[in-house]
């Protein structure tokens, strides 16, 4: 019983992997993930669970730097970061401290305005009295994050299936941003990227008759800073330091004092003058109790909250105005990271640079699908063409015929682990594809001349040996190939990534699994029992 | 039906120097061609939009009057390139980069080809910038791929002679692809990079069977040569059959990448060969014989 799979296992590897790509491309369990608001079918493109890419499925590419400089190694002399944000703004002419931030544990003070160039940026550096290492430009890891978050965030409010936001890092160090969404114009993306959100606060306050609502107490410029949500001390929950802006024009009030006013009006001192009390706008929409800040982002309530009776207080007597500081607080950590980047949504942390630094890139959607035609028939000649060469070289069908199914079985590995990985097929993947049915013919080739030469195969010895022979130039070949291959999988070369991901992982296949397999198929047909 | 018959060449007939000379003559050649190219245009090839920068359209041919002449009157801009594709009904028109501001350039452009009645297929917009460390991160890689190859050659080999061919083969299959994109005016893109680096992966195969045979295996020199001949040839030709039908199929379908990449690899190939049983068994017969006349 054990015998013949003993005597046949790679044989038999070849079959097991061959009907588990199958399954990786036709089962629906191992389906695309759908986005919200999208059923199976719709995040299937097509018979398989292929995923395909932007220039087989058609969409827009953006590639473009964040803005901006960064002083590195700054010794901040145990001031907090905030204070040193505001010292650098402050020797920058015209420049709001929302642009200037300070980030201790990169130990790094960028500015994002666009009117600043490097060397005011030094002068203020050297003007605020903080000993820096050297400014480069780009900006931090932590605003790269954010506008990465804030851009994924975006996309997925406008309902954009199967967009996605990466970071890269080009050979000179730069770090870009990887904006990939199918299905979209690239105009659209550009306006949805420039895009801002309405960002406001409003009062919620009970009367007679039910809650009635005082719109735009504060707007999004009415904010001279917005900090990054922080994981709030014993007591207090999770919250999003914000200033409110205590400047204005002559003769008119500041936002802090009219935001000041409005609170006082709306009773929020009486109605917090103990801690316990809480906003129930979430409960009693209709109907509050006591008034409530509520936060809309673009016309729709995104949360609410009530006030800490400390704040009330100083609002109350006038004090509050005079930093205008609050916090805004939250019950979970992840609540208040939306927050933050609601009221700056719109507001990237810095300007994408897609005219200058970057690339963009459009397919229509009916081009994608031509392609994927065309680039399947070029696949199918390709392999014909290999076909051909074969049997005209070896004429005999025992030899040839294994060989052309062990190389589109390999092929068909490869399928099933793009679905597997739901890596998106492009049109570098499918010359991945070619170039891997190359190198398996070549090798096979190997075999079968290495086996057949000196005679018959008389016995399993005889073909074990020559077996092992031809493995070795096939194994270095394939080491070869992949050394050369490796560069482009980890530089950022556009797609070529995914064309050196699929011959390797094709090589890898070939020399572990197909070739093998056809090894044992060669010797079963050929060794003259 | 033709069979492919490996034709035994008679090395005994040639010296060492006659046989080398051919490859070294076409390698010369085409490094003459890569100079004079770097010396006139200021680079080494000619570069695709990816390496300089600039926007391509592809626009959609509505069948309504001459597609070319409405093209040239539609932009204000001169575009370098305009470029039919009959079977995806498409013309490809490049414009290249504008130095200030490519985005804007793709903006207008967008805006002209609409205003002109265009459908735009796809539009791809890189900038200078953006190109030039392109350029400077594929050269890289290509140099890198390469240094790799090398100290993997050494390592199989442990001698230096042979391992010396093996390198200088791939090197100037190369560059020889490379001249010859110039003479055919295909442009250096990301495509042809990949094709550059897979002739790195391919071409070493046939090398590495050929000294394989002659360093590991006993027998007669020109025994193994002619053994792992038949092996090699059959390899490369299966391998350029492919790649040249490849190169053919989405020419017609204008997918430029399969196209570059067939293409390159085919003449690759093609240069392999006579690198491979011309230089390199050359090389490795001066080797087996150290240097003794015949």
């Amino acid at each position: 019983m054990l015998e013949p799979i003993k005597k046949n296992w790679r044989i038999l590897l070849l079959i097991v992997v061959v009907v588990a790509a199958s399954l990786a491309l036709f089962a629906p369990q191992f389906a695309p993930a759908t986005a919200p608001g999208e059923d199976t079918s719709e995040a299937q493109q097509g018979l398989t669970n292929l995923q395909y890419g932007l220039d087989l499925a058609g969409g827009t590419r953006i590639r473009a730097p964040l803005l901006g400089y960064t002083a590195t190694e700054v010794d901040f002399d145990e001031d907090g970061p905030d204070d040193v944000a505001r010292a650098v703004a402050d020797e920058l002419d015209g420049v709001s401290a929302n642009d200037v931030s300070a980030n201790i544990d990169e130990r790094a003070v960028e500015v994002t305005d666009q009117s600043v160039d490097e060397a005011q940026f030094r002068a203020a550096m050297d003007a605020s009295g903080y000993e820096y290492g050297g400014i480069r430009s780009g900006v931090t890891q932590e605003t790269r994050d954010t506008a990465e978050r804030i851009i994924q965030e975006k996309i997925n409010q406008a309902g954009l299936s199967g967009g996605s936001v990466r970071q890269v890092q080009s050979i000179t160090g730069e770090y870009f941003i990887l904006i990939e969404v199918p299905g979209e114009e690239r105009s659209d993306i550009i306006e949805l990227l420039e895009e801002r959100g309405t960002v406001q606060i409003d009062i919620a306050y009970p009367t007679e008759n039910g809650t009635a609502i005082e719109e735009e107490v504060l707007v999004q410029d009415d904010f001279e800073d917005i900090g990054t949500a922080s994981q709030g001390s014993e007591g207090s929950g999770p919250y999003v330091p914000v200033t409110v802006r205590n400047t204005a024009p002559d003769g008119e009030t500041s936002p802090a004092h009219s935001f000041q006013s409005a609170v006082v009006e709306r009773g929020f001192p009486s109605a917090y003058s103990s801690d316990g009390v809480r906003c129930d706008f979430e409960e009693n929409e209709d109907d509050v109790s006591v008034p409530c800040l509520l936060l809309t982002v673009d016309g729709e309530t995104v949360n609410s909250f009530g006030m800490d009776s400390g704040l009330a207080a100083s609002m109350d007597s006038g004090s509050w105005a005079e930093t205008g500081n609050f916090r805004l607080t939250t019950g979970e950590f992840s609540e208040a990271q939306t927050i933050s980047i609601n009221l700056r949504a719109g507001a990237l942390p810095a300007q994408l640079d897609i005219s200058g630094q970057g690339t963009s890139s459009e397919i229509s959607a009916s081009q994608g699908e031509n392609f994927r035609f065309y680039s399947m028939i070029t696949g199918v000649l390709a392999i014909f063409a290999v076909a051909g060469m074969v049997f005209l070289r070896y004429r005999d069908p025992r030899v040839a015929l294994p060989m052309i199914v062990t190389a589109l079985a390999e092929v068909y590995a490869l399928l099933g682990f793009a679905a597997l990985l739901n890596y998106p097929i492009e049109l570098a993947v499918i010359a991945g594809f070619i170039a891997v049915v190359g190198t398996g013919v070549d090798d096979l080739v190997i075999i079968a001349d290495e086996v057949m030469s000196e005679g018959d195969v008389n016995s399993r010895k005889v073909f074990d040996s020559r077996f092992r022979r031809a493995f070795w130039v096939i194994g270095a070949a394939a080491a070869t190939t992949i050394i050369a291959m490796s560069p482009l999988m980890v530089l950022s070369l556009g797609d070529l990534s995914g064309f050196a991901i699929f011959t390797i992982l094709g090589v890898l296949i070939g020399v572990l699994i197909t070739r093998p397999a056809y090894g044992d198929i060669l010797r079963r047909l050929l060794t003259v029992r | 039906m033709v069979a492919i018959d490996v034709p035994e060449i008679n090395y005994t007939e040639y010296s060492n120097r006659q046989l080398v000379a051919v490859p070294l003559a076409v390698l010369v050649l085409a490094l003459a061609i890569i100079g004079g190219w770097y010396l006139v245009t200021g680079a080494p090839a000619n570069l695709g939009l990816e390496f300089t920068g600039g926007v391509e359209l592809r626009i959609a041919d509505d069948g309504e009057g001459n597609m070319e002449e409405r093209i040239e009157t539609a932009f204000d801009q001169e575009p370098d390139s305009i470029r039919s594709i009959p079977a995806d009904d498409v013309f490809v028109v490049t414009f290249r980069a504008a130095e200030d501001d490519p985005d804007g350039l793709a903006n207008d452009l967008e805006d002209q080809s609409e205003a002109a009645g265009f459908r735009l297929d796809s539009l791809d917009q890189v900038s200078p910038s953006f190109a030039a460390d392109t350029a400077q991160t594929a050269l890289f890689g290509i140099g890198l791929a390469f240094l790799g190859m090398s100290v993997l050659v050494f390592a199989l080999f442990r001698t230096f002679v042979p391992s010396v061919a093996v390198v200088a083969s791939a090197f100037s299959d190369l560059i020889i692809p490379i001249a010859a994109m110039n003479l055919l005016g295909i442009e250096m893109t990301l495509g042809t990079v990949a094709a550059l680096l897979m002739i790195i992966g391919y071409s070493v195969d046939s090398d590495i069977l050929l000294n394989n045979s002659v360093l590991r295996r006993t027998g007669d020199f020109y025994e193994s040569v002619s053994r792992a001949m038949r092996t090699g040839v059959t390899m490369t030709l299966t391998s350029t059959a492919a790649m040249i039908v490849m190169a053919i199929v989405a020419s017609i379908f204008g997918i430029d990448l399969l196209r570059d990449i067939g293409i390159i690899l085919a003449i690759g190939l093609s240069a392999d060969m006579m690198n491979t049983y011309l230089m390199n068994v050359t090389l490795l017969r001066w080797y087996k014989f150290k240097g003794v006349k015949r």
